[in-house]
C-alpha cells in the first residue's frame, strides 16, 4: 500500500519521527491534541505520553513542534534524511535491474 | 535618518518564557521608532481603540509557533509590513529562551538586537507584478473516489509525496498544495505564508495551512530563496481550496537546483498514480 511507502521506500527504513525530551515536556498535550495522525499516545504515570506511532508520523512534517511551547520536540536532520532516502532508492534499483 | 514609524502588535504570551522576549522586543521598536503599541487582547476586544495606531505599516511579533499575533491580524485583515517569530529567531542565533518569565541581562541585550535587526532589515517588496508562465493549467486527469473528484494536472506540475506542487517558469518556480492536499484538509481558515527573501531547502516548509479539521505544513517541492507570496491566499485562504493549482498558489521562490531537485520529485503521471493509491482509502 502506498502508506507503507514513501518516495519509493519502505517507511519503515526511514526514522522520520519526533522525539520528547522529557526534561522539557510538561505533558501539556498540544502535541497531541494536533496531530492528525495519531502519532502520540497518552499513558497513566510518570510519564503522560510517548512516540508510540512512529510509522504515521508524515515525512517532513514538523507541524507538532510548533505547537510545543517547551520545545521538547526533536526530528532528525532533513539533509540526512534526504541522503537516507537517495541512497536506499539507489539500492533498489540496483536490485531490480 | 530616523526609521519610519510602525504600529507593533506582539504576543502576549506572559506564561511562555518567549511572550515576555516578544514583548520587550516590542518595547524597543516602539520606542526607536516612536511608533504604537498595540495591545492584542485590548485590540481583540475593541478593535477601534487602535483604528488610528494602525493607519500606520505593521509589525506583527509573535512569540511561538502558534503566531497568535499573527492570527489576530490575519482575522482583521491587516497588511503585515514586517514580522517576527521570537522562537524562531532565537533558534536562528542559537540561543534559548531561558528558564523563567523575567528576560536576564543577556536576553534583554539579544531583544534589542533582534529589534534593530527586525527594524533595519530591507522591506523586500511582493513582486506580483507578473503571472507571466504561470498560466492556470490547461487540463486535468482527475481520480474518482466516491462523490469525491482529485485533479491532477499533468502538464507543467512537479509534485512531492507530501501533496504539494511546484510549476516551473523559468528561474522561478511557484508552489501550492494539491487538490487532494486541500479536500483532505477541508474549508481552510488561516494560510501563513513563508518569509520574504528566505532560503529554503527542498522539501522544507514554506508556510502552513490550516483548516477546522488540521494544521499542516506545506512542504516545498524544491530548493530556492522566496521572492513573493501570495497576499491573497494569506487574506482568503479559500482560494486555495477554490483554484489549489491555480490562484491558490502560495510562495514564489527563485530556483537554486531544479536538476538535483527533480530527481526526488513525481510528474503528473507519477502523482496521479500516487493519489490513485492514496484514494481507494480516502477517508474525508
Amino acid at each position: 500500500m502506498s502508506d507503507d511507502t514513501f518516495m519509493g521506500v519502505p517507511r519503515e527504513k526511514i526514522p522520520w519521527y519526533p522525539t520528547i525530551d522529557y526534561s522539557k515536556c510538561d505533558f501539556c498535550m498540544e502535541c497531541d491534541k494536533f496531530c492528525p495522525h495519531r502519532v502520540y499516545e497518552r499513558r497513566e504515570g510518570e510519564v503522560k505520553l510517548v512516540v508510540a506511532h512512529p510509522e504515521h508520523c508524515v515525512v517532513f512534517c514538523r507541524a507538532c513542534a510548533k505547537t510545543c511551547g517547551p520545545d521538547a520536540l526533536s526530528f532528525p536532520s532533513k539533509p540526512e534524511t534526504i541522503e537516507l532516502i537517495k541512497r536506499l532508492r539507489a539500492e533498489a534499483e540496483g536490485h531490480d535491474a | 535618518m530616523m526609521p519610519e514609524r510602525y504600529a507593533v502588535l506582539p504576543c502576549n504570551g506572559l506564561d511562555k518564557a518567549v511572550g515576555p522576549l516578544a514583548r520587550e522586543i516590542a518595547q524597543v521598536v516602539v520606542e526607536a521608532c516612536r511608533g504604537e503599541l498595540v495591545c492584542p487582547v485590548l485590540y481583540n476586544n475593541i478593535p477601534a481603540l487602535y483604528a488610528k495606531a494602525l493607519e500606520l505599516p505593521l509589525i506583527v511579533i509573535d512569540g511561538c509557533g502558534t503566531r497568535c499575533a499573527s492570527k489576530l491580524a490575519a482575522e482583521h485583515t491587516l497588511k503585515v509590513a514586517r514580522k517576527l517569530q521570537v522562537a524562531e529567531a532565537l533558534k536562528e542565533t542559537g540561543e534559548s529562551a531561558g528558564e523563567g518569565l523575567t528576560p536576564d541581562a543577556p536576553r534583554l541585550a539579544l531583544c534589542r538586537l533582534l529589534a534593530e535587526r527586525l527594524l533595519s532589515a530591507p522591506e523586500e517588496a511582493v513582486a506580483l507584478d507578473t503571472d507571466a508562465g504561470f498560466a492556470e493549467p490547461a487540463e486535468y486527469a482527475t481520480v474518482t473516489h466516491d462523490k469525491f473528484i482529485f485533479r491532477i494536472p499533468l502538464q507543467g506540475y512537479l509534485f512531492d509525496e507530501n501533496h504539494c506542487w511546484a510549476r516551473v517558469a523559468g528561474n522561478r518556480v511557484r508552489v501550492g498544495i494539491s487538490d487532494y492536499m486541500q479536500q483532505e484538509l477541508g474549508d481552510l481558515t488561516f494560510c501563513e505564508p513563508p518569509q520574504m527573501g528566505a532560503e529554503v531547502g527542498q522539501f522544507d516548509a514554506v508556510g502552513s495551512v490550516e483548516s477546522v479539521k488540521a494544521v499542516a505544513d506545506i512542504i516545498s517541492p524544491v530548493s530556492g530563496r522566496v521572492v513573493a507570496v501570495n497576499p491573497a491566499v494569506a487574506e482568503s485562504p479559500e482560494i486555495i481550496n477554490e483554484d489549489p493549482y491555480g490562484r491558490g498558489w502560495v510562495a514564489e521562490l527563485e530556483l537554486r537546483d531544479l536538476e538535483g531537485d527533480r530527481a526526488l520529485l513525481l510528474d503528473g503521471d507519477g502523482y496521479l498514480a500516487l493519489v490513485r493509491q492514496k484514494a481507494a482509502d480516502y477517508r474525508p
